[in-house]
């Protein structure tokens, strides 16, 4: 145990001898349970599919979205609420609100944090700020939500670069989660013009000083990535079932981009222990949920890394 | 569990974890279907109702009628959505520029649904181009043009185009390709041609490299779902059918067409 977890279980303690009736809640640092709930691709669908569009047909929709978080956020506590990218585009919706309306509601839904898919570049960095502007100036009680990027750099973009945060820790009882994004590659899928002033970075060597600054200085018990590359593009291009063989230490990977509609995470060997890569297919059809348990000593020396489990 | 704080704190200063002593179960994820089992949250329904209105107000105004549906084709069949597209790009932009305008290329990918039989509406055109791409007029040599589709090919079988006519022969390893104008006549490879295209292809996007080399763009601030809107609404009003363009535009041999698509092909 190092110092630090040890003088916030010793403030705990001591919390604690004052008001023993909450002792038991009290957790031990390093140790605890946290839910990943999940979203890829939802391209403005806020209504659910209609007919006429074959296994998704009837499937979707942000109130029915609503409702199931709120219930599981209710059931679990420690929850999490994550978006892999391309919010925008695919319903009228999107080309009369330009993507505040969808922004708005994941707020509205409690969304933690987000990252940016090429579809949310469409209309260009300007109407993409002007959508969180609209997300941040929202009155509710949920705060914003951040978006998550640490392989483009937005240094020509100051609008954009000011809330776009290469990482963030969130902390939960007994355990720190840290996130992070990555973003595909512009050529072919966005024009010039739309992403005026970023420029695009290999993913893995963006990713490598995030996550060590992640694990060692900010001593985060998890590692979540929320990558728009794709779930497996055969070598052609960064992707998710390579990255965690690329970039080690990764607990989760959240995907979108490719639509992969996966029954349950895929497990990938990487040098610290293994990294599970999930995807829900696309349009809010499915929520995707991970369980993680992390438990400091014994069993976390054994992976080297955070245990994931299913509570 | 009833524990007092300092049996809590032990544990963990031995380095020894609570869940070693209760066994971790093994690692999974779900997957959660949003299904119509699952309520309609009244917060956010109350958010969405009047826009829900607003937008079907706007989206299920009638356009025209389709009688036979204009389809992107499957497997070996033409792109005849695309070409009226591409035909609609064309008369657009020869509208914009005053001049005529020989040629318009775009990309059967930015094609994002079929326009299914029967009475178009607004919402249908929406779903058919829900980019905001922009009508791009350009100069390219007719040399150049000749190369942009066969790039087109090279890469998809075939970009939706208008004003041309595109056969491939000989074998996979070498096909030979011949393109005249659409009345049967020769390009002048010398000759200066206007060319009709989207900013997103002139751009860069999916791979007509040839096409970037435009020159005196002139662009039109016509977004393609716009010109496909007021095509719909033209024929609409004048009471004419929607129909599919005649097919003819390429002509592919079957193994060509296979070989484009395991990318084995060259001219």
């Amino acid at each position: 145990m190092d110092r630090r977890t040890f003088l916030a279980a010793l403030g705990a303690t001591a919390a604690a001898t004052q008001l023993p009736l909450q002792a038991a809640a009290e957790p031990v640092q390093g140790s605890g349970r946290i839910t990943l709930l999940h979203t890829n691709d939802t391209h403005s669908r806020i209504e659910p599919f209609g007919p006429g569009n074959g296994a998704i047909s009837g499937l979707g929709g942000v109130t029915r979205r609503a409702t199931l978080i709120k219930q599981l956020r209710q059931q679990l506590g420690s929850v999490l609420l994550l978006d892999a990218g391309d919010t925008f585009q695919g319903t009228p919706y999107f080309n009369r609100y330009k993507g505040r309306l969808d922004y708005q509601l994941m707020r509205m839904m409690g969304y933690d944090a987000g990252t940016l898919g090429n579809h949310d570049f469409d209309n260009g960095v300007g109407p993409l700020v002007e959508a969180l502007e609209a997300m941040e100036q929202l009155q509710h009680a949920n705060a914003p939500f951040a978006l998550l990027n640490c392989n483009y750099d937005f240094k020509g973009a100051p609008a954009l670069a000011k809330r776009v945060r290469p990482y963030q820790v969130k902390t939960f009882p007994g355990l720190r989660v840290g996130l992070t994004g990555v973003g595909v590659a512009f050529a072919g899928l966005v024009s010039d013009k739309n992403h005026e002033g970023i420029t695009w970075r290999d993913p893995y060597e963006s990713l490598k000083p995030v996550v060590k600054h992640l694990r060692e200085v900010e001593k985060v018990d998890l590692v979540v990535l929320l990558s728009h590359l794709g779930y497996n593009l055969n070598g052609t291009a960064p992707d998710d079932l390579r990255l965690p063989g690329a970039v080690a230490g990764i607990d989760a990977i959240i995907g979108g981009h490719s639509h992969t509609f996966l029954e349950a995470p895929t497990k990938v060997p990487q040098a610290q222990g293994e990294t599970l890569v999930f995807q829900v297919g696309f349009g809010g059809v499915n929520l995707g949920r991970m369980d993680f348990a992390v438990a400091k000593g014994t069993v976390r020396a054994a992976s080297g890394s955070a245990l994931p489990v299913l509570a | 569990m009833n524990l007092k704080p300092f049996s809590l704190l032990l544990p963990a200063l031995l380095g020894l974890s609570l869940a070693a002593q209760t066994p971790v179960p093994p690692a999974k994820g779900v997957v959660l279907p949003v299904n119509a089992a699952i309520p309609e949250d009244p917060e956010i329904q109350k958010v969405i109702a009047p826009l829900a209105a607003e937008i079907k107000a706007t989206f299920d105004l009638p356009l025209v009628k389709a009688p036979q549906g204009l389809f992107r084709g499957r497997r070996g069949e033409e792109n005849l959505l695309g070409y009226w597209v591409a035909d609609a790009m064309r008369l657009a932009a020869q509208g914009a520029i005053n001049a005529p305008v020989r040629f318009a290329i775009t990309n059967a990918g930015g094609l994002r649904s079929n326009l299914r039989a029967g009475q178009l509406k607004v919402a249908d055109i929406f779903e058919l181009m829900p980019f905001e791409n922009e009508l791009v007029v350009v100069e390219l040599t007719g040399a150049e043009l000749i190369q942009v589709v066969s790039e087109g090919i090279a890469r998809r079988g075939g970009e939706p185009c208008s004003g041309i006519i595109a056969r491939v022969e000989g074998s996979p390893e070498k096909g030979i390709l011949t393109v005249t104008w659409a009345d049967g006549s020769l390009i002048d490879p010398k000759a200066t041609v206007k060319v009709a295209t989207s900013d997103y292809l002139y751009g860069g996007g999916d791979s007509i490299p040839t096409l970037k080399t435009g020159r005196k763009p002139f662009t039109t601030g016509i977004t393609l779902r716009q010109l496909l809107l007021d095509q719909c609404g033209v024929l609409g009003k004048a009471n004419q059918d929607l129909l599919p363009p005649a097919p003819g535009r390429y002509s592919i041999p079957v193994p060509i067409q296979e070989a484009i698509r395991d990318k084995k092909f060259k001219f």
